[in-house]
């Protein structure tokens, strides 16, 4: 891949030590080619999966003889089928995500994140998708397969901006009733809003079938709240400005925190949503392997 | 509230300073651009009642801090009384009570009612009256004098113990007056007393206007300094009757002797007091055992011996709570021959008279009686007179037979008033005759006499004399303020006493007794106007009294009550024994002691004077009493006690410091963290 500037959210040596890692996903998928993931229908794969007895109308070419030479009996062998998988990134543009340092802002996180899980999943050949926007700002970009579409959703993600009131919960909906077939839907945000909605929109997604993982943005200022002056905290999500004095709200602030943290927490239990909570000073690299690894049956009990 | 160093309260707006710090920290605040505003919001929304009553309450301690310490460098004074009196006034009245019984004192510190109260007022005055008028108005003299330096208020002769009575009414008058003469503008009036009945005098007719005055005059606020305590560990001695007696043993002095004590157990202990006393010079001392409150010796003897024939002594108790009543004086001479002159044309009444007023009663004095016809009167020997009879038309004013009436009272001596037959005369003393009533054939009939006191009191047994024996065929009426002392069924009064005119006040002793010595008789001893010649023992008690009370005045040793005037008219006075050393620079007459008067033999004479009888009755005025007196005047008692070391407008600036400490403790409490196991960490509870 050339090094674009526009993509410099992809760091090639994180690509070079995560490529060895496969994008899978929990439940099987419905792809419309054949790939390297499971697929809930039967199909020729070399993997036997059952036996299951002739039934008129079945093509005779699957028609196990060595059974019907020892029993007498029909039986049909079946084999797994393996297909591609949909990976449909959920990215929260809202004004919130622009938090932090230029240069290094929650949502240049989101796109290290999101960006490098596009690349695996398209080396993968799998299809990628990209549900992004805050209010009034919704874009979508239904998942493809082909090195046309990865470039398409790289572009898209380097083109993010964080603005406006989040319009993450909409937008969850909007895949959840767009994605017909299974997928792997992959959000990230920093949830900074009271996070009842989202367990209703969870539940659309799984009812979907689809895999939901979610990657929780926070910094740890906003949990730890340290300041120790007055202070005016100015609404990146366009609200009205506060004045405070931390001294004295830091009690209550983090009882707040700890609330929200406990509902995000219920939320996703009961959702079964893969959920990781995300701190920004974090190696990306490491979120992603960890991400990774949790998937892969093999790897799955280290990685957690 | 008062300040010693009010100037210092200009750095009263350095209190705000807290604030002002606050406000430029709030804009010193640095901005942060913040996504999780959900969370502040929620913190503010939970903590926006008790954290912003937290950070009121440290401002608050804070501004109270720098406002207290600003108080305390202004020296503020406190004394409830002086704070609440909101301000300096103009004129500053001094009202002291210096009577004896103020002279109570606190063995412990040594000070007295008196002294404390000078201290307290000199205090006060130091502390907040400078550039106030000061006036001070002492009770023996009742002069307004006014005072320059205030820390003097205890050295000045005005402000000395004195052996007198004092006159509260009066001397709120004289403030009263003081202040109408003067126009005096806001003023305070400092009264220092007792409370005793005596001196407040809560029968006195002055009190209502007074009252009146008072409350009428809004700028002038009234407070009493008062010492109510009684003393609890004191005895008081008096004497009275002192009479020479020739005897064929010799010459001896009979007196009437009473000591009261005061003590714990004064009903039932017996108490053996050492009693010292001096004659002329010579001491010697007697132990007398008291039993119960009081010892009262009724002609108590002390033999005077050759050379004695004339002289002092004095009588002295150990030193107690009040050393004010631990000693009387006496003075003893020749007894002066009592003479009575009664001025008369009518030979039956002037026959009678004269033969009960030269009758005897006490054998070593001689009696001697003359009647001068009206048209004589020059011929009236008046030094020598005790008793004048008077039974002529009453002299107007300002003629010369009424300037010599008026002197011979002055002088204290007796005189009777006679009722003319026809013409009355002018009106003189207030009384004035009026028309004869009844007759020979109606006896008027008597209703009422009094026995207490008069001419027709009980004797001193008890008994009451046989006035209703008496039998009545005329009587003169008369008009005038008078008290009286016999009354008819009609309601018409037959003999009275004058009452004087004008209040009573200290300093007027003479014309009191004056007063006292001067009666009114409406009827005559002939047998066609009553039966007080041949009922002999009434009018023959009668006409003694009245002599009794005028013979003092012409004897050579008198004694008399301490008081301003007590030896007015007495040339070339000299003291021969005083209470106390420093009683010498006290104005004449204030000062309990024997004196001696003029140079030769003739004209020499002896004053003893005490304290008046009024000064040992103890009955303080109690609240009720006082709140009525007082009725409708604007007034703060302080009740203070005797020797003690509070102040009235004591500096409070420690307290303003401890306030100050407690509200920075209290602002550090406030600033305290929350504990360390409350707190919360949400990442912590998360994992």
């Amino acid at each position: 891949m050339s090094r674009d500037s526009n993509r410099d959210f992809l760091d090639p040596t994180v690509l070079g030590k995560l490529l060895g890692l496969q994008l899978n996903a929990r439940s099987p998928m419905m792809g419309n080619v054949s790939g390297r993931h499971r697929s809930p229908v039967r199909g020729s794969a070399i993997e036997f999966a059952q036996y299951r007895k002739y039934v008129q109308g079945d093509d005779t070419r699957r028609l196990d003889w060595r059974t019907w030479g020892r029993t007498d009996r029909y039986y049909i062998k079946e084999f797994e089928a393996d297909t591609n998988l949909r990976l449909c990134l959920i990215v929260d543009t809202s004004g919130s995500m622009g938090y932090g340092e230029p240069g290094s802002t929650r949502l240049d996180y989101a796109r290290r994140l999101s960006g490098t899980l596009a690349y695996l999943a398209g080396q993968q050949g799998d299809a990628i998708g990209l549900y992004s926007g805050s209010v009034g700002t919704y874009r979508e970009t239904p998942p493809r397969r082909g090195p046309q579409h990865l470039g398409l959703v790289l572009d898209q993600i380097a083109a993010l901006k964080a603005d406006g009131e989040t319009g993450l919960i909409q937008a969850m909906h909007e895949a959840a009733e767009k994605i017909r077939q299974r997928a792997l839907i992959v959000i990230v945000s920093d949830f900074l809003f009271h996070p009842e909605p989202l367990r209703e929109a969870f539940q659309h997604l799984r009812f979907r079938k689809h895999d939901v993982s979610v990657f929780h943005l926070l910094d740890r200022q906003e949990i730890e709240f340290t300041f120790d002056r007055p202070t005016r905290f100015i609404d990146l999500e366009g609200g009205a400005s506060l004045l405070a004095d931390p001294t004295l709200i830091q009690r209550r602030y983090h009882e707040a925190v700890k609330d929200y943290l406990e509902t995000i927490n219920d939320i996703v239990n009961h959702s079964a949503v893969d959920y990781h909570r995300t701190f920004l000073d974090e190696a990306y690299d490491q979120v992603l392997a960890r991400f990774l690894m949790g998937r892969n049956p093999k790897t799955a009990r280290t990685a957690r | 509230m008062s300040f010693l160093q009010p100037i210092l309260l200009i750095g009263l707006p350095l209190a705000l300073l807290p604030v002002i710090i606050h406000l430029i920290n709030q804009q010193r605040h640095r901005t942060v651009r913040w996504a999780a505003m959900m969370f502040l919001l929620d913190a503010k929304k939970m903590t926006k009642g008790l954290a912003r009553l937290r950070q009121i309450l440290i401002l608050t301690m804070r501004v109270l801090a720098v406002a207290t310490l600003v108080f305390a460098a202004s020296r503020p004074l406190a004394g409830g009384w002086i704070s609440l009196a909101g301000g300096k006034a103009d004129t500053l009245v001094v009202l002291l009570d210096r009577s004896a019984s103020m002279e109570q004192q606190n063995l412990e510190t040594g000070e007295s009612k008196r002294s404390t109260a000078l201290a307290r007022l000199a205090d006060l005055i130091e502390k907040t009256a400078s550039g106030s008028e000061i006036i001070l108005i002492d009770s023996a003299t009742l002069e307004p004098v006014k005072v320059t330096d205030a820390a003097a208020l205890r050295d000045l002769p005005a402000t000395a113990p004195t052996a007198t009575s004092a006159d509260v009414p009066a001397m709120l008058q004289k403030a009263v007056d003081f202040l109408v003469t003067n126009e005096s503008g806001r003023t305070d009036i400092w009264l220092a007393s007792d409370l005793r009945q005596n001196d407040w005098k809560p029968g006195s007719g002055q009190w209502q206007a007074l009252r009146s005055d008072l409350a009428a005059r809004k700028t002038v606020r009234l407070f009493l300094l008062t010492f109510p305590s009684v003393e609890s560990n004191n005895a008081a001695v008096t004497v009275s009757e002192v009479k020479r007696r020739r005897t064929p043993e010799g010459l001896r002095l009979v007196m009437d002797l009473a000591i009261r004590r005061q003590r714990p157990d004064a009903a039932t202990g017996d108490e053996t007091i050492p009693v010292e006393i001096t004659l002329n010079g010579t001491r010697t001392v007697e132990e007398m055992t008291v039993s119960g409150p009081e010892l009262v010796r009724l002609g108590h003897t002390i033999e005077l011996g050759s050379g004695n024939e004339r002289g002092w002594g004095r009588i002295d108790l150990p030193a107690d709570d009040n050393p004010a009543d631990n000693h009387a004086f006496f003075v003893f001479d020749e007894p002066a021959t009592r003479q009575t002159i009664i001025v008369s044309d009518d030979p039956l009444t002037a026959e009678a008279i004269r033969a009960a007023a030269a009758a005897s009663t006490d054998p070593g004095v001689t009696y001697e009686s003359t009647i001068i016809a009206t048209a004589d009167i020059a011929r009236i020997p008046w030094e020598e007179t005790a008793l004048l009879f008077w039974q002529a038309p009453l002299p107007a004013p300002g003629t010369p037979s009424a300037t010599l009436l008026q002197q011979h009272l002055t002088a204290g001596r007796g005189l009777v008033l006679l009722p003319p037959s026809d013409d009355g005369g002018a009106e003189i003393f207030g009384v004035k005759w009026g028309d004869w009533i009844g007759d020979e054939a109606n006896p008027l009939k008597i209703n009422w006499w009094r026995t207490e006191s008069g001419l027709l009191a009980n004797t001193r047994n008890g008994a009451p004399l046989s006035v209703g024996d008496l039998t009545l065929f005329r009587t003169r009426l008369y008009s005038g303020e008078t008290q009286s002392l016999l009354k008819l069924e009609s309601g018409e009064s037959v003999i009275s006493r004058v009452i004087p005119d004008g209040p009573s006040s200290e300093g007027e002793t003479d014309s009191a007794s004056a007063a006292n010595s001067l009666y009114v008789w409406g009827t005559l001893p002939r047998t066609d106007h009553s039966s007080l010649a041949t009922e002999g023992v009434v009018f023959f008690v009668m006409t003694h009294r009245a002599l009794e009370g005028g013979a003092d005045a012409v004897s050579r040793a008198r004694s008399r009550e301490a008081g301003k005037t007590a030896l007015s008219g007495y040339p070339k006075m000299e003291a021969l024994s005083l209470g106390r050393e420093s009683d010498t620079l006290l104005a004449p007459g204030l000062a309990a002691g024997a004196y001696a008067s003029g140079t030769g033999e003739d004209d020499r004479r002896l004053i003893a004077l005490n304290r008046p009888a009024g000064e040992d009755d103890t009955r303080v005025l109690n609240p009720e009493a006082l709140e009525n007196l007082l009725a409708g005047v604007d007034y703060r008692q302080i009740n203070d006690e005797v020797g003690s070391g509070s102040s009235l407008a004591s500096e409070i600036w420690r307290a303003f410091l401890i306030a100050m400490a407690l509200a920075l403790i209290a602002e550090a409490a406030l600033c305290l963290p929350p504990k360390p196991e409350a707190e919360i960490n949400p990442l912590k509870s998360m994992t």
